[in-house]
This record gives C-alpha cells, sequence and structure tokens, in this order.
C-alpha cells in the first residue's frame, strides 16, 4: 500500500499536479506520526500511512493561509475518511475550490490514541513499540506488554462509519466501505440519562482542567474564523483566565459553533495537554443534528449544511413546545 | 549527607507541615501537576516530569494583582505561612533561578535598580526547593543540553536522593542548611548508601542519548533571523499555548481587567507568543501576523534573546513540550536544524 502511494504522489509532483502533498512521516516519540509537506520528490520516500497518522491535516488548509510558507494552488493531501469529510466541509462552505485539491484517499483502519496507551502501561513512559496486525507491542523500561489495537483506538475510530474518503480524486488500496456501527451515540445516550445536576457536575469538572491553550481550537479543521471570538478585545465576550465559567463559554460556544460541521476526527480529543473530554458534547450536539435534520456533516459536497438551510417540514418543538 | 528512612517519609512530611504548606506532585485524576498536599498519601514520587511546570505556584496562570472598587483599591492578601515543594527536579529548580532574573532579584541584571516583581518575589523568598534525583530520565529528557542532569543540584535548597529505602539529603543552600539544623534531621547516611548515589548517578545518566553541542546555538540563532529556514521550521505548527503553558521557563503574561458595576481586578494571566493576537496592537496592526514569526519569537526567546539579556538559555530541557504538542513539532530536531542550517 505504502509503495503505491508513493508512487501516486511522486507521480502528481513530477506531473506538476500539485505544488506541494500533505502527508505523515514516522514522529520522533513512539507510536507518533508527524505532518510532512512535501516540496520535492525525493521527500516523498519519508511519507508513511499507519495507525500512528492521528493528525487530521486539513487543518493547514484554511488557517493562516501563509502557514505553509506561501499560498500554493494546488495541494495534494494524504487523507483518511474523517480528513476527507472535513475538505467537503470546506468546498461546502466555501474555504477551498475543491479543483484546487487533490484527495488521495487511504484505507482507514482507525488511528491510536496515546492517552488510551498510557493508561495501559500505568502512565509508564513507552521507549518501543511495533503495530504487528490487531496488535501493538509495547516495551519500557519495566513492562512488556502486548495489547489489540482495538483496546487502544481512538473513540471516534471506534464508532465510525466512514472509513473511506467519502469525496476522493485517488484511492490506493482497498476502500473498507461503510461500516456498519450500531452504538454510535452510545456515550451521549449513556450521558442523557444521568440527572442535570450530574451532567453538570462532569462538565464542571471536566472542563475546570482546561488550561486555555486553545490546542482544541487550533487543530480543528472547523475551526478556521479569522478572529476567534475569544481573542476579541473590544468588545471583549469573554475572560481570559481560566476560570471554570470562563472556560465551559469558550467550550459550549465552540460546541455550538461546529454544529452540523464537527465530523468527529477527534482531533481536539487528541489533541488536549490536559485530558478532557471533549467529544461528548460534541457528539451530543451532532446527534442533534442527525435527529432534527438529518444530516450528517462532510458526506455530500452538494447537499446545504444543517445549519445554513431551512425545511417547513422540521421538527419545531424547541419553538411550540 | 543524612538520611530519612522511606517507612518514616509521611511523619516527616507531617513533621514539615508544622512549619511549611506543602507542595508536591499530584495524580488528580488523569493529570499530574503539583497541589498543595493534605498528607504524604497525595505525593506522587513516582512521576518525572509532571504534565503541568510547578512555575504556576510562583507564576499562576491567573494573578489578581489587584481589586478595586469606586472608593480605592486593595491587594489581595496572601497566605503567608512558608511553604515547601518536594519532589521537584533539576529542569525545574533551574527553571526558578531563570524565571528569578526576570522577576526577582536578578543575578545578572544589565541594570541594578531594574524593577522587583513583589508577587514573584514574596513566595520565591518564602519558599523551601527540595530537589529530587531523577533515578530513571525519560527518553524526552534532555537536560544535559544545557549542562542540567538528573543529579544536577543546582536551584535548590535540598537535594534529594531516592534509594530503596532511604531518601537521602544534602543541603545544597543556606537556607537548606538552616533547615536540617532546624528539623534535626541528623541520622548520617553510610558510605556504602553514599556510594550507591554514584551508581544511581551513572546509571540515570546512561539512560540519556547522546548530548547535542549547543555552544554555537546563540550565534546561529543571530545569523539566520531572516533566513528562510523559519518557514520551513513553522509550517507545521498549529499556533496553540500548548507548549508554553506547560513550559517551566516561558514568562510572557498579559493584563486584563474584569470590572462589573463599580468593582473590578486587574488580572495578570500567562500568555503565548504562538497566539495570533500576541503582539496584536490597539490600532489593529500586529508586527507578528504570520505564523512563520512568532515560531520564530518563541525560538529566538529561548536560545537567542534571553541569552543576550541575561547569559543563559532560556530552555532547561525538561521535554514537556516535546510530549505534549499535538503535530509533534520536536523542539530538539527544531535546535538541531537549526545548528546544522548552512546559510548560502
Amino acid at each position: 500500500m505504502i509503495q503505491n502511494l508513493r508512487t501516486e504522489v511522486k507521480k502528481l509532483l513530477k506531473d506538476k499536479k500539485v505544488d506541494i502533498v500533505l502527508g505523515w512521516e514516522k514522529g520522533s516519540l513512539p507510536l507518533s506520526s508527524t505532518p510532512l509537506i512535501i516540496h520535492k520528490e525525493e521527500d516523498v520516500d519519508r511519507l508513511i500511512f499507519d495507525e500512528t497518522c492521528r493528525n487530521n491535516l486539513t487543518t493547514y488548509l484554511t488557517k493562516d493561509k501563509r502557514k505553509l510558507g506561501k499560498i500554493y494552488d494546488k495541494i495534494g493531501i494524504v487523507v483518511k475518511g474523517c480528513d476527507a469529510r472535513s475538505i467537503v466541509l470546506y468546498a461546502v462552505e466555501k474555504q477551498i475550490k475543491r479543483e484546487n485539491v487533490v484527495i488521495i484517499g487511504v484505507p482507514c483502519n482507525g488511528v491510536l490514541e496515546k492517552k488510551k496507551i498510557l493508561q495501559k502501561t500505568d502512565g509508564k513512559e513507552i521507549l518501543e513499540s511495533k503495530i504487528d496486525g490487531k496488535n501493538v507491542h509495547l516495551k519500557g523500561r519495566d513492562f512488556d506488554m502486548t495489547i489489540s489495537l482495538n483496546e487502544v483506538l481512538c473513540d471516534s475510530c471506534l464508532t465510525c462509519r466512514y472509513p473511506d474518503a467519502p469525496v476522493h480524486d485517488i484511492f490506493i488500496g482497498k476502500p473498507r466501505k461503510e461500516v456498519d456501527v450500531k452504538d454510535e451515540f452510545k456515550n451521549v445516550i449513556d450521558f442523557e440519562k444521568q440527572s442535570s445536576e450530574e451532567r453538570w457536575e462532569y462538565i464542571k469538572e471536566e472542563y475546570s482542567k482546561c488550561i486555555r491553550c486553545y490546542a482544541c481550537r487550533n487543530v480543528c479543521p472547523a475551526c478556521y474564523c479569522n478572529e476567534c471570538f475569544v481573542d476579541q478585545n473590544d468588545p471583549q465576550w469573554i475572560g481570559k483566565t481560566p476560570e471554570v465559567t470562563d472556560s465551559i463559554i469558550f467550550h459550549l460556544i465552540r460546541n455550538l459553533h461546529v454544529a452540523g460541521r464537527c465530523v468527529d476526527c477527534g482531533a481536539c480529543v487528541s489533541a488536549c495537554p490536559v485530558d478532557l473530554d471533549l467529544r461528548i458534547m460534541n457528539k451530543k450536539v451532532e446527534k442533534e443534528i442527525k435527529e432534527r435534520f438529518d444530516y450528517t456533516a462532510g458526506l455530500d459536497i452538494n447537499e446545504k449544511p444543517a445549519m445554513a438551510s431551512y425545511c417547513e417540514d422540521e421538527k419545531q418543538d424547541f419553538i411550540m413546545g | 549527607m543524612i538520611k530519612i528512612k522511606k517507612s518514616e517519609f509521611s511523619t516527616f512530611i507531617k513533621n514539615l507541615q508544622k512549619k511549611y504548606s506543602i507542595f508536591a506532585p499530584v495524580t488528580d485524576g488523569k493529570a499530574t501537576a503539583f497541589k498543595k498536599i493534605k498528607s504524604a498519601k497525595d505525593i506522587n514520587n513516582k512521576v518525572l516530569n509532571t504534565k503541568r511546570s510547578p512555575k504556576e505556584i510562583f507564576f499562576p496562570q491567573s494573578e489578581v494583582l489587584f481589586q478595586y472598587t469606586k472608593e480605592g483599591m486593595e491587594i489581595p492578601k496572601r497566605d503567608e505561612k512558608p511553604f515547601a515543594i518536594w519532589g521537584m527536579r533539576n529542569c525545574d529548580t533551574k527553571s526558578l533561578l531563570l524565571l528569578d532574573k526576570v522577576f526577582g532579584e536578578a543575578h545578572q541584571m544589565p541594570k541594578k535598580d531594574m524593577y522587583k516583581d513583589p508577587y514573584w518575589k514574596e513566595k520565591y523568598d518564602n519558599c523551601l526547593v527540595f530537589n529530587l534525583a531523577c533515578n530513571e530520565p525519560l527518553s524526552t529528557c534532555f537536560c544535559n543540553w544545557f549542562d542540567g542532569g538528573p543529579f544536577d543540584k543546582t536551584g535548590s535548597d535540598i537535594f534529594v536522593v531516592e534509594t530503596d529505602e532511604n531518601y537521602i539529603f544534602e543541603a545544597v543552600s543556606d537556607k537548606g542548611k538552616k533547615f536540617l539544623k532546624e528539623f534535626k534531621i541528623t541520622e548520617n547516611a553510610s558510605d556504602k548508601e553514599i556510594k550507591k548515589i554514584e551508581k544511581l548517578k551513572e546509571t540515570a545518566e546512561s539512560h540519556f542519548s547522546e548530548k547535542q553541542d549547543i555552544s554555537s546555538l546563540f550565534s546561529k540563532t543571530k545569523e539566520i533571523w531572516d533566513e528562510p529556514i523559519w518557514d520551513e521550521i513553522a509550517a507545521k505548527c498549529i499556533n496553540c499555548g500548548a507548549c508554553a503553558f506547560v513550559c517551566p521557563t516561558c514568562h510572557c503574561f498579559d493584563v486584563s481587567d474584569e470590572g462589573k458595576g463599580n468593582k473590578g481586578k486587574r488580572i495578570r494571566l500567562w500568555d503565548s507568543c504562538m497566539f495570533a493576537i500576541f503582539t496584536k496592537e490597539a490600532s489593529g496592526h500586529n508586527p507578528r501576523s504570520q505564523s512563520t514569526q512568532r515560531v520564530r519569537q518563541r525560538v529566538m526567546h529561548k536560545y537567542n534573546y534571553f541569552m543576550d539579556n541575561y547569559g543563559e538559555h532560556l530552555c532547561t530541557g525538561c521535554g514537556r513540550c516535546v510530549v505534549v504538542c499535538p503535530v509533534n513539532l520536536d523542539i530538539r530536531g527544531v535546535i538541531k536544524k537549526i545548528l546544522d542550517y548552512e546559510k548560502n
């Protein structure tokens, strides 16, 4: 698979179909990868794709347009299912021209959540690792263990319905097709069963850990406002301290702002340096959108987004009681 | 060198608490940080680098400088009880010395009569630092690049080595010497135990990969300030503040007024040069509007500007930023790239 991917990417660069290609290369830590920005053919051999390719690289397509050094006309990008859905989101929201992006789909079996792995090792540092089929071998100074990949995949991957890029120009390898997921919203349903006091306590406790580094916002493909409301000074919408009330306002407004746009790629969850449960509220909003508008973000480039369209037969119980 | 038995650790902490409030590494849910403890049971002595650095004890993420009403203003009262920090590692104790150059009584300050920050000073002067040696450094540790080490004592009052049965204490500063005398900890460590420390030190040091020679880092960073290498370095940075907020030496801050009705407060809070609004001026102009400029600022501040002002690098090689960076932009790789860069 990886050889085919490299050959295709080399071809794209050689034929000048793209200026650069975004992919992943091996990271500096065990079980890590890091974004690779490929300018030249000789860099292509560093390209990898496996369960460590966590980052949703589409975030580089919109934020701070000069981020990649300069503005490129044509960008090739290697994508998992969720990443491709972010590109659909960009096209729908007119942030990119579809024809300026060459989407290279790869078959995704899910990506690893390092935080889950560290729970397995009891916080002990992993010094060596190897992914082998459905297992991952971990070695540290005083442990040596093999765990099933399924136990340490991102929560988003465990309930992922669309592992293949729904829109692509090239697809490498064999697509996995749509996965029949039965308990996609299990975490939300369990959460909804709790009393409002319990839910409030949970939210307060989680968001009180927030250090307002905005890693969640900055890795998020759906968060591309030129100026985020938390950065505005005049007027200043919320306090800048890590007081829990302000942190909750930040996170809940972000939740609502990505309503019907979040593709559940899980980038925010992995990026958070203090391990907040950032997924529960996003998934809750996703469930609401699905139930009310039968809409799933990032699947169809021609479909109007749920929050930017109106149908007369929409459920209106929130108004009419 | 003197010792206390590990079995007597909780009694030691209890005695210590009679005079001091104690901060120590605490695992709270999923994260570890230095927090005020109730008893020895709360302490996690196994954790190497806490996720959040202990700088927040002295320089909290947000700190009320003063409160005001229509009638006047007041500076919030603080807990004046002296406090001790148990379990700091060398990278963190060294970072206190670096921060003290900025906020406190500096050793190599450019001007003698420079401002001393009372909020920092009253805490720093009121504190006793126990530096716990790192018997098993992490693969992300690179304190040796900055002449620190798992058994280096710089910046501590009392240096502590954990052996199988004991904690061996060595007073480093006058404050530390006074403390050991005052607390009558007098059981001497045996020669065998002192030898054991040497062995632990050797083992710990053997865990490090090769030391990078950074002697030319200062001149190199100056040389390449306007070179295209910065675009390459910054390309994958997503400009979040995770690195700066876990860093024990990053100390840039913002000042914010929070007022309601006829009262309010002025707060000092952490800022990060990674943020787009970091240097945005009231006019709307932003001298560092591009990501590249901001990444360069962080690297230059650490490895050039601070050296220029205070004679040291603003980095102790704790490796926290290496661990948390969402895109694995490894600062060690950045340093190597800069050192290897050949100007055309």
